[in-house]
């Protein structure tokens, strides 16, 4: 019997669920080994009955928490994908602001209607299985975590910097170029992305596990930031870290 | 040794003559690649640079890609295996002598005992056109080394003189290309008296050196294992493998395997992997046999300066100054450790 | 040309091989038993290793857990513990894996020939250990006497259970073991396996200390060696790395400036006290 799969979208642009389904070719490959009974961005069909669950989007009202707990009690395997279910990403820069605030600043004289919580990683709410942290979602690493659940092997993921397959990318070095970047923290996979199209590391795929974050405060020190240039850069995708220390 | 000369307008047909008669499958020399330099394809003799100070990753690329399939398998009923090793014909332009010499200690590592088809079949495949390095980046160390000029390890290498290069032709193969390529006239004693000028020159713009004969590195680190710098200089490593990614004499890889998504066939890969990463010592139980920074910044020291130089007879660093440059905690350089635990002993 | 050698294609080609039995042992372990799909003896040595190949999985080192004179097949006993084993102990007699080596130097026997020789076994080094005795009860001639000491935790980790209790009934070698604790259902002895040593006897100059275990129990059990009078170069242990490639390349199985998977994994003691990170 193919393991039944289904995706579940919180609070996020969705950004994830297109990646995913960017994947044309393989998706068709993948459809031979699982079914997908859930998929708000491509199917109509909805069902209730699934072995894994792939969730993206960030949680931050009561509903989504009391919605969360249902697909864990449902899912043998539960799969944060992306930066918000993953790391709580961008979404929590709202935590640093008082949530009637915030609800005013989005919906005006409409705030009384709708309800806020401080925006959360799921993993805050219930076990996660497995994380996939990436604005958007890596597609590849997506389909290798499929694949490496399907085997019965553990899913790997790189538990090195992001500086690493910026060396083997052949970038010139951000800081070298007057930047800033977050890339010596934040754990590879995205093969340096960002840098090798000219930008900087923005940390979207969290820290690595022994991330040296005194050696890259005073790095980034070093090159002009202040305190608070630092922690705001922290923040746009690891906020939560901050907030939940 | 037979010296000749060819002047700068030549070398660019030389260059052009190889690319459109493709002497080789493939041309690569030293371009300039976002600020800095790097070794790639040319399409044509203008994109060669030749008065470069260091490119992003060594040469060894070539021979030790940085993810390389080795074996194909298939799954099923009937399993299957096979050995996967091919390697293209090419010319690298522009190796640098200290690059010249750390290919000489990969050959060792990947040829002495259990030679590597891989590495092997790519390696002779290869021709090497070096070139001196007049204008060191300001890590670099390699007089310290005995790297910076080498008189082997190459089929033609170049001096620039001026207006033309003086070419000096280390094999056979080296001969044959000018021969059939380019425009040459022998050198005379004024033209060989004008690159050891140069070469004089360019040992002199050096930043870096060591305290010490290179000869007593071993013993010095023989006699440090407790030494606190380690531990000083590891404090604010990040663990990033900066240092290790971009060494001409890093040569350890890690394995894994892929699996197509129909889970029925697949391949087995090597990609570059190193003792600077935190995972490195790992072993399947979870143990980690170096399990903090100071113990892998020690090991990668000892390996540079000492456990490569014991096993295999060659410099474990060539002193290019490429982890110096690419350490943003700016610790990695070997010359400085080596000289401060110098300075302790 | 750099060299003019030529290169085994096999050097990261795994040979196949059918697995003909499997067996239970403990609760995490298994014994499997293979056979060379090209009719071949492994042609190993005690104490040597082998990678070992699920293709799409991945490769992992295990020492091989049978004697060089059972012919015709191997066996190699494995704990479950990462990604290769736990797939390895969900698969079938009939199945096929990759096999390459054998690699590693091996315990020294010739050395052994003519000497006394005490092992000790901790855990799963029993795995490795398991492949030494039966060579010496299959050579016994050559070998002087013949003791043997196991330790495990709990009587339930107990490995080889038949295999042990016919070493403690064979009259030409001796066999005592020992559990770290247990409940009353157990008669036998209880203790770390040092407490094993003042039950024995031995002639330390013509014995040969054969030690493999975990990492902790090392520190003890040598300085028990030293202790009773072994001279170090007589006291062999085995040690675990990440042997990745098996062949002295990929450089994960490094202690110092030596491959284990080359120069050991088997070292005498007098080595390893050079070695900085050893043990």
């Amino acid at each position: 019997m193919k393991p039944k799969i289904a995706f579940f979208d919180f609070t996020g642009c969705e950004g994830c669920q297109l990646e995913v389904l960017n994947f044309e070719t393989e998706l068709v490959d993948l459809l031979n080994l699982v079914d997908i009974v859930n998929f708000r961005e491509a199917m109509t069909e909805r069902s209730d009955d699934y072995d894994i669950a792939f969730i993206d989007g960030a949680i931050s009202t009561e509903s989504d928490i009391a919605r969360i707990k249902a697909i864990r009690d449902q899912a043998k395997i539960l799969v944060t994908i992306g930066s918000c279910s993953s790391l709580g990403g961008v979404n929590c820069l709202k935590n640093f602001y008082p949530m009637k605030e915030v609800l005013k600043i989005v919906y005006g004289k409409d705030a009384k209607y709708y309800n806020t919580i401080p925006a959360r990683p799921v993993s805050a709410v219930v076990p996660v299985d497995y994380s996939l942290p990436q604005c958007p979602v890596n597609r590849f690493e997506f389909i290798n975590l499929t694949k490496a659940l399907l085997l019965g092997k553990k899913p790997e993921r790189p538990n090195y910097p992001v500086c690493v397959e910026c060396k083997l990318a052949e970038n010139g070095c951000v800081f070298d170029k007057g930047g800033t970047c977050l890339g010596p923290v934040t754990r590879a996979g995205c093969g340096a992305i960002c840098i090798t199209n000219g930008r900087h590391c923005w940390g979207c795929r969290g820290l690595v596990d022994e991330p040296n974050i005194n050696s890259e405060k005073e790095i980034l020190k070093e090159h002009g930031l202040t305190v608070e240039d630092m922690l705001k850069k922290f923040r746009i995708y690891d906020g939560w870290l901050e907030v939940s220390k | 040794m037979q010296n000749k000369i060819i002047s700068k307008q030549d070398l660019v047909s030389f260059v052009n003559n190889l690319i459109k008669e493709k002497a080789a499958e493939e041309i690569v020399g030293v371009k300039a690649s976002d600020g800095k330099y790097a070794f790639g394809e040319l399409a044509n003799a203008s994109e060669l640079c030749l008065d470069y100070d260091v490119t992003l990753l060594p040469p060894k690329k070539y021979f030790l890609p940085q993810k390389e399939t080795v074996l194909k398998f298939k799954l099923g009923a009937k399993p299957s295996v096979e050995p996967v090793a091919d390697a293209k014909s090419i010319i690298i332009i522009g190796v640098h002598p200290y690059d010249i010499k750390a290919i000489e200690l990969c050959d060792a590592v990947y040829t002495s005992t259990n030679p590597d088809p891989n590495y092997l079949l790519k390696r002779n495949k290869a021709t090497i056109i070096g070139v001196d390095c007049l204008n060191p980046n300001p890590k670099a160390f390699c007089p310290s080394l005995g790297t910076a000029i080498v008189e082997s390890g190459f089929d033609l290498m170049l001096t620039d003189i001026g207006d033309s290069y003086v070419v000096a032709v280390g094999t056979g193969n080296g001969d044959k290309l000018l021969n059939k390529y380019a425009k040459t006239k022998a050198a005379t004693d004024s033209e060989l008296a004008q690159r050891d000028n140069q070469r004089r020159q360019a040992l002199g713009k050096y930043k870096v050196s060591l305290n010490m004969p290179s000869s007593e590195v071993p013993g010095l680190l023989e006699a440090s294992w407790d030494s606190p710098v380690f531990k000083e200089k590891s404090e604010t490593c990040l663990s990033c493998g900066s240092c290790v990614m971009v060494c001409p004499t890093c040569v350890c890889f890690d394995v894994q395997d892929d699996i197509a998504l129909t889970l029925d066939k697949g391949e087995r890969y090597r990609q570059w992997d190193a003792c600077m990463l935190v995972d490195f010592a790992k072993v399947a139980t979870g143990e980690n046999f170096r399990d903090d920074k100071e113990k892998r910044f020690r090991h990668r020291m000892y390996r540079k300066g000492m456990y490569l130089i014991t096993r295999y007879e060659k410099p474990g660093c060539v002193g290019c100054g490429r982890c110096a440059l690419a350490c943003l905690a700016q610790i990695a350089s070997p010359a400085e450790t080596f000289n401060l635990l110098k300075e302790a002993s | 040309m750099v060299t003019q050698l030529t290169p085994k294609a096999s050097l990261y080609l795994p040979r196949l091989a059918e697995l003909t039995r499997v067996e239970p042992l403990a609760q995490k372990e298994k014994v499997f038993e293979f056979r060379l799909s090209d009719g071949k003896e492994l042609g190993h040595k005690p104490g040597q290793f082998v990678e070992i190949s699920l293709f799409g999985i991945g490769e992992a080192p295990i020492s091989i857990s049978s004697s060089p004179t059972k012919k015709g097949s191997f066996e190699l006993a494995i704990r479950a513990t990462g990604n290769v084993t736990n797939a390895l102990h969900k698969l079938d007699k009939g199945a096929t894996v990759g096999i390459r080596g054998p690699f590693g130097n091996g315990f020294p026997i010739d050395k052994f020939k003519n000497k006394d020789v005490l092992i000790v076994a901790g855990g799963i080094g029993l795995f490795p250990l398991r492949s030494l005795i039966n060579y010496i009860r299959d050579n016994r001639a050559d070998f002087g006497n013949l003791t043997v000491l196991f330790g495990c935790r709990a009587p339930v980790e107990r490995l080889f259970c038949n295999e042990l209790c016919t070493w403690g009934e064979y009259t030409d070698m001796e066999f005592l073991e020992t559990v770290d604790t247990c409940d009353e259902s157990w008669t036998g002895n209880v203790g770390v396996i040092t407490t094993l040593f003042p039950k024995i006897t031995f002639d330390p100059s013509n014995t040969y200390a054969v030690v493999v275990g975990p990492p902790i129990m090392y520190r003890f059990v040598i300085a028990e060696c030293v202790k009773k009078g072994i001279p170090e170069d007589q006291i062999i242990l085995s040690l675990e790395r990440r042997m990745k490639c098996g062949v002295g390349k990929c450089g994960h199985c490094q202690i110092n400036n030596v491959y284990v998977c080359q120069e050991g994994p088997v070292f005498t003691y007098a080595e390893l006290k050079k070695l900085k990170e050893a043990v």
